[in-house]
């Protein structure tokens, strides 16, 4: 079985983000990046789909900077087998993005595409889909249990309030969510025998797209919590904060 | 009056569990080198050696290992940091200085005495003059030079502590490390990855201050020191400031009681940002000392508060210093396949509040040991004594002897320390002859005074949990606890704890000792004067990024 993980190299979710000085963008200086959180979950279901196979071989493509070297060397030390780059600054619009990576992608001979089902930097849960239809295969987003056997995947997604049971031939384009896996660490042997694997390189230029980022800013500051007295007697005070401050009733 | 004598309470080093009669298993990971401790000693020392092998040429490319607890590069580095560029220098000669990982050129410098409300400006004294030098985060550096290291081959390994040094007769052969993935009671849960045995001709422990590893392997093979080593804890802070700082500010005097040894300091780290600390010796007779409370009351002080004032807490973090300083130093620095480097050797000259630039130079010679005595196909004790040669005839012991009774002096108290420290400086270290001895400061026997409970203002002043918040530190709470703590804790020692630990770990609860062990950001300082620390899953603790 040959197996494709997309991944995007985002900000630690823990970092402290500040806006960069066009307003549009972060300023990345002393941020820490990481490999988006829901892409390895992707990553740990190729890996454990292929040790389960005992055959087959699994590829992680990514899409950024050369800066994301270093994200896909993360991949490769987690199990992953070569690496491929495509070199891009990227783009606010998730089409351009997903037509550079299905024009990776396509007559490779992959089974099974996966994808995080959306980056955490940008929330667009867009470019998995968008490459399932420029490859014409189906897709299943949002997954958060996956088996393969005989040429075909079940699949679970929580919906609201239940379960829902998917079944699709392959090849086929899924999604992860939470819960379909904990990805493993890197071990101390794989970031090894990481350095030894195949990282390609290939510059990509993507389209100039039908979106642009206008501005960015950052949530309101959490204001301290104000104590407006106690019991009954502060309810007055608390609907008048609500109405006034808070604008919420 | 409450007494506390520190060591009454403390457990020994967990030394079955630190230094293991084992080979590494079949399955190990086969290195040349194996450098424990990512900070500037480890990496220094891997850059070194990585280029003499490369234009020597004859070993081929060796295999060098760097293993590093944090989860990244950097983050469990912390330093002021005032830097002497020396070494850097030496290291990377086609580095420009400006190019090196420093926020900028000390551009002035003022020493003060402060008193609760004001401050008197007092002249530089010579060992705190820092024309030349640069200000920097630790954890910059750290991160730079790993970069360096990576492109030199070197294999880096963030997130893997090592547990135990596998010995072999008198010979260290090589580490494990740490598993990962236990649930609280120590057993293999979700995500659990076993330990890994790593082989090596040579180990140099670079494990910093306070080091379990060393301590470990002294106790071990019985290297003492003429005497113990003593400790300061430095906590820090970074913000961003409106008001740029255009000097480096050394405080002493206020809010340090007069038996306490230590001061603050506040570094600019560029037109935007401020680091601010208090270092203060472990051996303060006060049990109620607290370092982070200290700080934080700082702050609060005119001299600092113009600054901080409208501005923004970026980061949290703490440190224990070794100030033993020149007779703290071990009697030998390497054994069988073993050299040390850096804070865990106590490579630290108090006077000037410098250990960055000797752990690199330190890690430096410790390199050129080990490649010699692989080129001559013997690591053993005899061949990588040449080490302690090296270091011995090298300017950072030389620094140290200079300043050899300083610390020492200030033992009897803040004023006539002060005096005697000027004496010394005059004679370089000559006065008042031989050598000051000193207790271990878990020997300092303390006081419970009297203390008024401090409260935050969440503005210029944070609690200890807001401040460990800061740190970045996200340990997931389900871990095992990591800290040996005694069987017999009195209420008394349980409060004398929670006041040693900046970061919320010890608490009194009632009569009780209550331990949070997520809360832990490595410092070590109650290491020092009490419960012991062990290593524990990789990537937990702090994630400092501009300490
Ligand atoms: C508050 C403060 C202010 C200071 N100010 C200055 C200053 O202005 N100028 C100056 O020159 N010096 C200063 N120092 C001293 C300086 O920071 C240290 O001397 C220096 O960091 C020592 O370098 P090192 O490489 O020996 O240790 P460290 O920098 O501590 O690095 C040791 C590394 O080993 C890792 N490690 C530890 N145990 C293990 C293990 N078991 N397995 C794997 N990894 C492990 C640690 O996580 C760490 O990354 C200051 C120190 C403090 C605390």
């Amino acid at each position: 079985m040959k197996i494709a993980v997309c991944l995007k190299r985002v900000p630690d979710t823990t970092a402290k983000i500040v806006v960069g000085g066009d307003g549009k963008s972060i300023d990345e200086s002393g941020v820490k990046f990481v490999p988006n959180p829901y892409d390895e979950y992707a990553l740990e279901a190729a890996i454990a789909l292929k040790e389960k196979a005992g055959a087959g071989e699994t590829v992680v493509v990514a899409l950024g900077t050369d800066a994301a070297q270093e994200t896909i060397r993360t991949a490769l030390a987690m199990g992953i087998d070569r690496g491929v780059l495509l070199q891009s600054p990227g783009s606010a619009d998730g089409f351009e993005v997903a037509k550079a990576i299905a024009a990776e992608l396509k007559g490779q001979g992959y089974d099974l595409i996966l994808f995080g089902k959306m980056a955490v930097d940008d929330y667009n849960h867009q470019v998995g889909v968008m490459v399932a239809e420029l490859l014409e295969l189906p897709c299943v987003s949002a997954v958060s249990a996956l088996t393969v056997e005989g040429g075909a995947l079940t699949a679970e997604r929580e919906i609201e309030g239940g379960v829902e049971q998917l079944a699709c031939q392959l090849p086929a384009v899924v999604t992860a969510d939470k819960g379909i896996n904990t990805p493993r660490l890197p071990s101390l042997k794989g970031i090894m025998a990481a350095k030894k694997k195949p990282l390609e390189t290939k510059p990509v230029s993507l389209g100039a797209g039908s979106i642009t980022v206008t501005s960015l800013a950052l949530p309101p500051e959490r204001q301290a919590g104000k104590i407006v007295g106690e019991g009954p007697d502060a309810v007055p005070a608390l609907v008048q904060l609500l109405r006034t401050e808070a604008k919420v009733i | 009056m409450t007494r506390i004598l520190p060591v009454k309470h403390q457990p020994g080093l967990p030394l079955d569990r630190l230094i293991k009669a084992e080979a590494p298993g079949a399955e190990a990971i086969e290195m040349d080198v194996l450098f424990v401790g990512a900070g500037p000693a480890g990496l220094a020392g891997a850059i070194e050696l990585a280029r003499l092998a490369k234009a020597d040429g004859s070993l081929g490319d060796l295999n060098i290992g760097v293993l590093e607890k944090a989860g990244g590069l950097g983050e469990h580095n912390l330093s002021g940091a005032v830097v002497n560029p020396r070494p850097f220098r030496e290291l990377f000669p086609d580095v420009p200085v400006e190019q090196l990982p420093f926020r900028q050129p000390v551009s002035g410098e003022a020493v003060y005495l402060l008193t609760e409300g004001g401050s008197v400006r007092i002249p530089t004294p010579p060992t705190m003059q820092n024309h030349g030098n640069y200000v920097a985060s630790l954890s910059e550096i750290v991160r730079w030079m790993g970069g360096k290291a990576e492109e030199l081959g070197v294999n880096l390994f963030a997130g893997f502590p090592v547990d135990s040094l596998l010995v072999d007769g008198t010979r260290v052969v090589g580490v494990r490390t740490t598993p990962a993935g236990l649930d609280r009671e120590g057993n293999p849960a979700d995500g659990y990855a076993e330990p890994t045995d790593l082989s090596a001709k040579v180990t140099v422990l670079t494990e910093g201050t306070r080091g379990p590893l060393a301590q470990a392997w002294r106790q071990w093979r019985g290297v003492g020191s003429p005497n113990p080593q003593i400790f300061a804890l430095g906590v820090k802070e970074v913000w961003d400031v409106k008001k740029p700082l255009d000097r480096i500010i050394h405080t002493l005097g206020w809010p340090l009681p007069k038996d306490a040894f230590g001061g603050t300091f506040m570094y600019p780290m560029g037109p935007s940002q401020v680091a601010i600390g208090l270092v203060v010796g472990l051996d303060a007779r006060d049990a109620g000392l607290d370092v982070h409370e200290l700080l934080q009351k700082t702050k609060l002080h005119p001299l600092f508060r113009s600054y901080l004032e409208g501005g923004e807490l970026v980061e949290w973090g703490a440190k224990t210093i070794p100030e033993g300083g020149f007779y703290a130093l071990p009697d030998r620095f390497s054994g069988d396949g073993l050299l040390m480097a850096g804070d865990c050797l106590g490579t630290v000259e108090v006077a000037s509040l410098k250990g960055i630039h000797y752990a690199v130079q330190s890690g430096m010679y410790a390199a050129r040991a080990a490649f010699q005595a692989l080129k001559a196909g013997d690591t053993g004790a005899a061949k990588l004594a040449a080490y302690d040669e090296m270091l011995r005839g090298s300017y950072v012991v030389a620094d140290m002897k200079k300043r050899r009774n300083m610390r020492l002096a200030f033992k009897n108290g803040f004023y006539l320390g002060g005096i005697k420290s000027v004496l010394m400086t005059l004679t370089n270290g000559a006065f008042p002859g031989g050598q000051i001895h000193s207790e271990s400061d878990a020997e300092e026997p303390r006081e419970v005074r009297p203390r008024t409970p401090f409260v935050p203002d969440n503005t210029l002043t944070f609690s200890k949990v807001d401040a460990v918040f800061k740190s970045g530190n996200a340990t997931r709470d389900t871990i095992p606890s990591h800290l040996v703590v005694g069987s017999d804790v009195p209420p008394e020692v349980a409060d004398f704890l929670s006041h040693v630990c900046p970061a919320g770990v010890y608490e009194r609860v009632g009569d009780e000792l209550r331990v949070n062990p997520p809360n832990c950001v490595d410092c070590k300082a109650t290491d020092v004067v009490g419960p012991r620390w062990t290593p524990r899953e990789g990537g937990s603790g702090p994630k400092y990024r501009v300490m």
